[in-house]
């Protein structure tokens, strides 16, 4: 019982903290945070299982983590008012070729880091942008002027 | 001012109106995280050791060990005697709250003779002459699935008269 309750704990602690820290962070895949990513890991892996080695501890814990995740995506469907909550929402950065600060600040976004994304997709000013959104995933989807 | 696209909502995904206080929200539950930090900093996780001090009249005893740990951790408890008076058949004897769900690892110098003395361990360290210093080492790991408080009773005796007692609590934090 203890291992499920670890597993069930570990999830719901790193779906807090993924949803507290803000999608700059979770946007990207550098190198250092591809060393995160594994550090983190391991560190939960640490925390569920502790000295278990067994096959019935594996099967229990990646048991919790996934009926979890699928709890969360049925969630997420079945009750629209918790989509904000449990996936966040969308956010306007750039509207008809005008940044908006404000909301670049809010999420710890610079100038150049969507300039970056832009040219990423062959975008290269703004004044090119009808719409940039930084969607829930942390990507940076644009709608161009025709 | 862009149309906006299916799903974009202008007031609520540009303007902001209704989250203005979300940030606020991230940053108070961010400072949350911070305070449990924090409060590991200070020790309140464990595993920093404390100082027991209990002084009679034969002898001296101090008792050094964590008052917090954490699921399998490493920790020592350190028990110190120092005798006033010659104790011809010393012996110290750990309430269950020292082994339930801790692993002795071992104990360092090994005692004379082990027992159970109504359920605890009785540690029998042999003569120890007046002015004596007896440092025992117990080492231990913490059980994984072990959680909670526990009262941990030590007492000193000399054959069957008791010289000295005490207790303190060990938190275990999962």
């Amino acid at each position: 019982m203890d291992i499920v309750l670890r597993a069930a704990f570990a999830f719901a602690f790193i779906f807090f903290l993924t949803r507290i820290v803000g999608r700059r962070e979770l946007s990207s895949l550098e190198p250092f945070d591809l060393i995160m990513l594994i550090v983190l890991g391991d560190l939960v892996q640490q925390g569920v299982t502790q000295s278990d080695y067994s096959v019935t501890g594996l099967v229990l814990a990646a048991g919790t983590i996934a009926l979890m995740q699928v709890l969360v995506s049925y969630l997420s469907f079945r009750f629209r008012r918790l989509q904000p909550l449990l996936n966040g929402e969308p956010i306007v950065l750039v509207d008809d070729g005008r940044l908006l600060e404000r909301n670049l600040a809010r999420e710890r976004l610079t100038r150049e880091e969507v300039l970056e994304q832009a040219r990423q997709n062959q975008i290269g000013s703004f004044d090119e942008i009808r719409l940039a959104i930084l969607e829930t995933s942390g990507q940076i989807s644009f709608i161009t002027k025709q | 001012m862009a149309d906006a696209p299916e799903g974009i909502i202008l007031a609520r995904h540009r303007d902001l109106d209704g989250r203005r206080w979300h940030p606020w929200l991230r940053r108070g539950l961010l400072g949350l995280v911070g305070v449990v930090l924090l409060l590991a900093l200070l020790d309140v996780f464990g595993q920093r050791p404390s100082t027991t001090r209990v002084d009679a009249t034969a002898a001296t005893l101090e008792i050094s060990a964590p008052d917090s740990v954490r699921g399998g951790l490493l920790f020592q408890s350190r028990f110190t005697i120092e005798t006033q008076q010659a104790l011809k058949d010393a012996t110290l004897i750990l309430g269950p709250g020292w082994l339930d769900g801790l692993t002795v690892n071992t104990v360092e110098p090994s005692p004379v003779n082990e027992a159970s003395s109504d359920g605890r361990l009785s540690l029998e360290l042999g003569h120890l002459p007046a002015g004596a210093k007896h440092v025992l080492y117990v080492e231990y790991q913490v059980n994984p699935t072990t959680v909670g408080h526990r009262t941990q009773t030590v007492e000193l005796d000399d054959g069957e008269q008791t010289i000295l007692s005490t207790h303190q609590t060990l938190t275990v934090f999962p």
